[in-house]
This record gives structure tokens, C-alpha cells and sequence, in this order.
């Protein structure tokens, strides 16, 4: 208990030092963060506020659906928290900077343990916590007991400790029966097949056919799994449960579902606790182990040497990007990363395949709207591969800074290296969106066009700021996508996303007209008034981002 | 050759390197001593480029290194005290982007690598990721890395730390060779045996300042008279070094 306050301690003091330390900029823009993550949560109530009541309305069924859709939301949750805890402990369990330092202090392992395990269940639920409170408190405004809704916050911390419980568990397990890294890497990406086959499943069983009886063969099979708990032995029941058993006035049920959640964490966390002394130690041993790899290595391979030769590349670029192409290839993460992103095409593809639209001309209207969800799509991916493009350099940052490699050159590697693959995910998402939609040929070629440049735009725009806020010295990727950079390069994004779709508007608008009216009359002067708009557009979205980059990696103190 | 003029560095409120001047001949190797916080990284740090100062100049071979850093670093080398490499690259792979890097012609690398491999007695281990490859070995890949392109400067920050013996000897022999084939060798240690053997000059630093530099002879002539009444013609370059720091700092041993 002594040793658990010793590290307590010293998480309150940096908390306090950071704060204290910070100056008045730091204030304003974290302030400025917080209003905009209020902003996002206000709007996703309003969102929610709106599904729930509609649901609510639906004939005979409708007072079932809320808590259909609460059970299965919760369950999702919890899913993914479980999943979040999986990636969070690796890192924060196995290879946290500190970790060499407090096992070899004389702390007991058990310990050190609970110490990161609170670290763990923190940082890979809080967020999740987060969008679940708007959630509730529009479930209590459409079922008009908000008041008593708040009471249920308090279920909320032991429901997402236990999904952060089992990722921690499954972590531990992995580390303690694969303890080398080539067969935990092998592990790790069949799990993270495993769950992009429960996402990709999840979408494919066609959800939205909840609200459409109609769909189902046997209608009394629907009803019957309507009013059945979903998953009733896993807390994101007991959560719903409650819920339910309190506004039907069933408070001895509703205390049974406290208890049991309050129960379950004690008993889970002590006996992660517990086991942590023979199980730990092991795993964190292992995972100091190095991958034997074996491979005898010249630099650059054929397909750099192709590029030189071609002198699309000097020398220099050439080695780097080998460099970071062995990089990529070797961390398994990544792979498991890149399997991910083909199913969030592949689910994106089937949903734009479903959507139930009539008539060929509101089809070329969804996909020149298209392109603002393809753009999100490609921004996401980019805060995943291209902002960080610069920071993964990491602690050998040194070697690049002090070698004679000019930052420029060192931009222009990562920009060839991610600007082919940003461009080919956004030019598959909207050619073939477009030829599903059947859009006509100058929607077709106009958001073809667009969604290549955008992401060409989009790789800029990433490793451009990703240099304005670099982060050598993180312990794992997700606090660069997390940070405040990130942050303002998804704004930047969205931002630059509405722009081209508001310059877009006027070409577009006459090109329906003329479809209504027989002809289209292009007005000259404004066509070229939204090219030049266009154009620059394009050209303040790439040129600013990245000088400013120049100038702060040059400016980088090691 | 190296030439600082009135190299000052600032962090805020704080003078980590105050006013500093400072001329390194070609062939030389100079011991860069003094306790720590007292500038010697921050030092090597701006003539590496990896920091630029707040005022005055460091030169290589007469490049400005904040004018011309990429000209400057063609003909340094840095050995760092941590040795942070690509976890993911294997050990030939990292001497391959090394030479790559510094553009050493590729049928020079192609002899130089297992030759340089082999000497450090990492051939074994060429296949490797370096994630697995402990301090001492990261830091002789390091130090191969530097011989595979011959600099003419080269900046070493502590270089012994996690050394064996035997690489730690071959290390002295390296550094002594290079610098009879014309290389200027800038040392920050703390291991004074080794200043006191292999460099032929030596700065002490204190607080920013250089305090006192010469041969380990013009040092402990220059040693206070208690120290030499104390210990006579034994005076080591600990003794000398203890001295003048603790004089602004504490009692002497």
C-alpha cells in the first residue's frame, strides 16, 4: 500500500509540474481543445437525442428499440474498450520508459503492476467514458428521468474498468505464453484479424435492418430477440439492466446490478493483482527479448536503386526510403494496421452499395457528396501513417540530424513514400463508389479528380505538420495521433474539406440545372473564379504546412 | 580542425555554454572534462548540428555548422553517449544507410562492412535486429559506422560508456590512429584514465566556462600549490581535476 502511494505520488507530482510549468499559450490552447472536445460532445447528443426519439416512435416496437440499441451500443463499447486496453497494455505493462527503473527498484512486482494497470484502465477508457455521457443523458431525456440518469455515471467507471480488465488480461496472457517477440508479433496480428472479422461482421449482418421488421422472415423472431438481453452475461447487460430495472421501479434488481458490477471489478482487478507476481515478471522478460531476424542486408534494395537510377530520387532519399519501407515491413503493428484500413474500405464500399437511392441523377449527388466522407476516410488515415511520419523517428533522430541530409530532402522521402498509397485508397474509395452509384460521367471524373488531389493535399498537409509538432519521444504512436497536433491537423483537414466542396458547389450546381433544364449555361467568369479559388486552395493547404515544417525541423534541437 | 569563437549557449534563463573560444589542430585529440551540467554535451551538440547557439561561431575544417550544416556534418562524425539506432534494421543493414547516408562509394562499403563487422566482432551477429543488441554493441556499430567513412572531425560524447575492456582498448587505438592520419578528435568523458592517456590536450569545463585547458603537464604545473605541497610529483589528472572544480564548488579530496 506504501509502494502503491510512493508511485501515486509521483503521477500527482508531474500532473502538478505540468501544470504549474505551463505557459499562458499552453493554457489557451488546451482550453481551446477542451471547448472544442465539449463542442463535439454537445453535438453528439443532440445526434443521439434525435435517433433515440425516433426509435421511440416507431409503431408497437418502439418502446423496445431504445434499449435494443443501449444494449448493443454498450456492448460495442465495451468491445472496443477490451480492445483499447489490449494495445494500452502492451505498451504501458511492457515497454513504458520507467519500467527498468521500478523493476529494479525495490518495488514488489505486484506493485509496479497495479501502478500501470490504473495507467492501462485511464488512458484506454477514458475517451470511450467520454461519448458514452452524452449517450446517457439523451437516453434520459427521451425516456424523461435525465435527473436520475446522472446517478448512472457512477455504473459507467466499473463497466468500462472491466472492459479495460479483460484487454489487460488477454495482454498478460499473450506475453506470458508467447514471450519472444516473433510469436507475440504472430499473435498479435491473428487478434487483430480477429477483431477486423467481428468489425467487418458487424456491418455485413446489416444492423439497419433493426427498424425494418419487415426484412426478418418471422416477425414474432423479432420481437422475441428485441425484448431478449443482448450478451447477459457481460457487464454491458448488468449496465442496461440496471437502467431498465430502475425506471420500472425495480430497485432490489437494480441494486443486484450494482453489486454485481461493484463485485466484479474488486474480484477481477484483485486477482489480476494477485496472479501479477508469477505472470508479470515473466512477460516483461520476455519483452525485452530482441527479434532474430536474420537477414543479411544491402541498401538500397532494387526498387530504390530503380528510382535513383531513373534520378526520380537522389541517393540520399533513395536510402531513406528503404529505410523506412524496412521499417514498415518489419513492425508486424503496421500490418495489422494496413488489414484494418482494407476493411474499413471494404465496409465503406458494401454501405455505399446499400444505400436505398431511386434515380440516377440523386445517385451523382451522393457521390460528389462522397467525397467529403472519402476525404475523412483518407485524413484518418493519414493521422495514422502520415503525421506521424516525421516523430517515428524516434530517439535516432539524432543520426538523420547530424548526417549531411537536409530536412528538405528528409519531407520529400516520407512525402513519395505515403503519397502513392494515400492517393490509390482515396482514388479506389471514390471510382468505386462511383461506379456502384452508377454516377453520371462529370460528377465521375469531377470527385475522381478531387479526391486524388485531396489526398495528395492530405499526405502534405500530415507530414507538414507532423514536423510543426514533432514527438520524439513517445512510447507509443498513439500519443502522437492523440496530441495536440493531430488534433489541429484533422482540422485542418475538415476544414480544407469543406472548402473544396464549397468551391465545388458551382460547377456542380450548374451541372444539375443544366440536367433539369435541358443545357447547362456556364457562367465563364465564375468558372474561373472557382479554378483560381481552387488553386489556391490547394496551394495554401500544401505550401504552408509544409514550409512551416521546414522551419521547425531545422530549427529542432536534439 | 575545429574552431569555436565565443560560443554561448542559452536554455531560457540558464548559460549552459558561456563565451566559450576554443582551436582544435588537425591530428590533435582534446579531452573535454568537467562535471556534469557543466556544457560539454550541449558543446557537442552545436558542432554536430544538433543544436544551433545563441551567439558566436563553431567551425569544421572552417564551415560555419549553423551556416553550412550540411557541408559541416559531410566531414564530422558524432559518437553519441546513447547510442539510439533503428530497432527495426539489422546490424550490416545500419552500416549499409550509414554509407548510403554519407555517400561512401558502394564497392567501398562492400569491403569496408564485414571488415568493419568482423574488427568489432559483431559479424555474428550482422543478421540481427538491433532491438536485441545490447549498450556496448549498439555503441561499436556506432563507432564502425564513423571508420566506414573516414571523417575528418569526429565528436565523441563519452564513447566508452558500456564498452568491454578489450573494445574499450580498441577504441583508444582506433582514435589515436585516426588522429595520426590527420582527424581532429573532440572527446567529452568522465573516465580521466583515458583523457589523461590518450588526448594530448585537455579542457576542464565548469559552469558553462572553460576553466583551464593545456597538456596534462601544463595542468599540473598549474595546480595549486596546497595540492602539489600535498602530494608532490604524484599528481594525477583526478587530483587536478578535483582540484579546480572543488575549488568553486567544495573542499578538495
Amino acid at each position: 500500500m506504501h509502494t502503491s502511494a510512493v508511485l501515486l505520488r509521483r503521477r500527482v507530482l508531474s500532473g502538478f509540474n505540468n501544470i504549474i510549468s505551463m505557459k499562458s499559450w499552453e493554457f489557451f490552447v488546451r482550453l481551446g481543445f477542451a471547448c472544442a472536445g465539449l463542442l463535439i460532445l454537445t453535438g453528439l447528443y443532440f445526434w443521439f437525442y434525435r435517433v433515440l426519439r425516433y426509435l421511440g416512435t416507431v409503431q408497437i416496437i418502439g418502446p423496445l428499440l431504445p434499449w435494443k440499441l443501449t444494449a448493443m451500443a454498450l456492448l460495442i463499447t465495451f468491445s472496443m474498450v477490451a480492445i483499447s486496453g489490449l494495445v494500452t497494455a502492451m505498451t504501458t505493462l511492457y515497454y513504458s520508459f520507467d519500467l527498468k527503473f521500478l523493476f529494479s527498484s525495490p518495488v514488489p512486482v505486484r506493485g509496479i503492476f497495479f501502478d500501470k494497470t490504473v495507467e492501462t484502465a485511464f488512458y484506454s477508457s477514458w475517451t470511450l467514458a467520454a461519448v458514452l455521457v452524452p449517450y446517457v443523458f439523451a437516453l434520459g431525456r427521451v425516456m424523461n428521468a435525465t435527473p436520475f440518469f446522472c446517478a448512472y455515471f457512477l455504473l459507467l467507471v466499473p463497466f468500462v474498468l472491466l472492459g479495460a480488465a479483460f484487454g489487460i488480461a488477454l495482454s498478460m496472457a499473450l506475453m506470458y505464453w508467447f514471450p519472444t517477440s516473433r510469436t507475440r508479433d504472430i499473435v498479435w496480428l491473428l487478434s487483430s484479424s480477429a477483431l477486423i472479422f467481428v468489425y467487418m461482421m458487424l456491418r455485413f449482418v446489416q444492423p439497419e435492418r433493426l427498424v425494418r421488421p419487415g426484412s426478418l422472415e418471422v416477425v414474432a423472431n423479432y420481437l422475441q430477440f428485441l425484448s431478449a438481453p443482448t450478451a447477459e452475461y457481460l457487464p454491458s447487460w448488468w449496465v442496461s439492466g440496471g437502467m431498465l430495472a430502475f425506471l420500472h421501479g425495480q430497485y432490489g434488481r437494480f441494486a443486484q446490478y450494482c453489486l454485481l458490477l461493484a463485485l466484479s471489478v474488486v474480484v477481477v482487478y484483485g486477482l489480476l493483482v494477485y496472479v501479477s507476481k508469477w505472470v508479470y515478471m515473466k512477460g516483461f522478460s520476455g519483452a525485452q527479448e530482441g527479434m532474430r531476424q536474420n537477414a543479411k542486408g544491402l541498401s538500397p534494395e532494387p526498387f530504390e536503386r530503380g528510382l535513383v537510377h531513373r534520378e526520380l530520387l537522389s541517393r540520399v532519399e533513395g536510402t531513406l526510403l528503404w529505410k523506412d519501407r524496412k521499417l514498415f515491413m518489419r513492425d508486424v503493428r503496421y500490418w495489422s494496421q494496413g488489414a484494418l484500413i482494407l476493411a474499413i474500405m471494404a465496409v465503406y464500399l458494401f454501405s455505399i452499395r446499400q444505400l436505398p437511392i431511386e434515380g440516377r441523377d440523386l445517385r451523382s449527388l451522393i457521390s460528389f457528396l462522397n467525397i467529403a466522407v472519402a476525404g475523412f476516410v483518407v485524413a484518418s488515415i493519414g493521422l495514422r501513417f502520415t503525421f506521424p511520419a516525421v516523430s517515428l523517428e524516434g530517439k535516432s533522430f539524432w543520426l538523420l540530424r547530424s548526417a549531411p541530409v537536409s530536412v528538405g530532402r528528409l519531407l520529400r522521402e516520407k512525402l513519395v513514400l505515403w503519397a502513392a498509397p494515400s492517393m490509390l485508397v482515396g482514388g479506389v474509395l471514390v471510382a468505386w463508389s462511383n461506379i456502384l452509384l452508377d454516377a453520371d460521367f462529370f460528377i465521375s471524373a469531377l470527385s475522381l479528380v478531387t479526391i486524388l488531389v485531396t489526398s495528395l493535399a492530405f499526405c502534405v498537409m500530415g507530414i507538414g505538420l507532423g514536423a510543426v509538432f514533432p514527438k520524439f519521444n513517445v512510447e507509443n504512436i498513439h500519443q502522437i495521433e492523440s496530441s495536440a497536433g493531430g488534433f489541429i491537423y484533422m482540422a485542418c483537414c475538415m476544414g480544407y474539406l469543406a472548402a473544396v466542396l464549397s468551391v465545388e458547389a458551382y460547377p456542380v450546381r450548374v451541372h444539375f440545372l443544366g440536367k433539369f433544364t435541358g443545357g447547362a449555361t456556364w457562367n465563364w467568369g465564375w468558372l474561373a473564379l472557382c479554378a483560381a479559388a481552387y488553386i489556391a486552395l490547394n496551394a495554401a493547404a500544401m505550401l504552408i504546412p509544409w514550409k512551416m515544417g521546414l522551419a521547425v525541423v531545422e530549427r529542432y534541437e536534439v | 580542425m575545429i574552431q569555436l569563437e565565443n560560443l554561448t549557449k542559452r536554455f531560457g534563463g540558464l548559460t549552459a555554454v558561456n563565451n566559450l573560444s576554443l582551436t582544435v589542430p588537425k591530428g590533435e585529440i582534446f579531452g573535454f572534462l568537467g562535471p556534469n551540467g557543466a556544457g560539454k554535451t550541449t558543446t557537442v551538440k552545436i558542432l554536430s548540428g544538433l543544436m544551433q547557439p545563441t551567439s558566436g561561431r563553431a567551425l569544421v575544417d572552417g564551415i560555419d555548422v549553423a551556416k553550412d550544416p550540411v557541408a559541416a556534418k559531410r566531414i564530422t562524425a558524432l559518437v553519441p553517449d546513447e547510442p539510439f539506432v533503428y530497432p527495426k534494421l539489422t546490424g550490416s543493414e545500419f552500416l549499409y544507410f550509414i554509407g548510403d547516408l554519407y555517400a561512401v562509394e558502394p564497392a567501398e562499403q562492400k569491403k569496408r562492412i564485414p571488415e568493419l563487422l568482423e574488427q568489432f566482432e559483431l559479424a555474428q551477429w550482422e543478421g540481427e535486429l538491433l532491438e536485441s543488441y545490447s549498450h556496448g554493441m549498439r555503441q561499436k556499430l556506432v563507432i564502425a559506422g564513423v571508420l566506414l567513412r573516414r571523417p575528418s572531425v569526429v565528436l565523441l560524447d563519452e564513447p566508452m560508456v558500456g564498452l568491454d575492456p578489450k573494445s574499450a582498448r580498441m577504441v583508444k587505438t582506433i582514435l589515436t590512429d585516426l588522429a595520426r592520419d590527420g582527424a581532429t578528435i573532440f572527446m567529452c568523458t568522465h573516465i580521466l584514465e583515458i583523457a589523461e592517456r590518450l588526448c594530448g590536450r585537455i579542457g576542464i569545463m565548469y559552469d558553462g566556462s572553460m576553466i583551464e585547458a593545456g597538456t596534462v603537464a601544463q595542468l599540473r604545473a598549474r595546480a595549486s600549490k596546497e595540492l602539489a605541497a600535498g602530494i608532490g610529483s604524484r599528481v594525477t589528472l583526478e587530483d587536478i581535476f578535483l582540484d579546480l572544480t572543488a575549488a568553486r564548488q567544495c573542499a578538495p579530496l
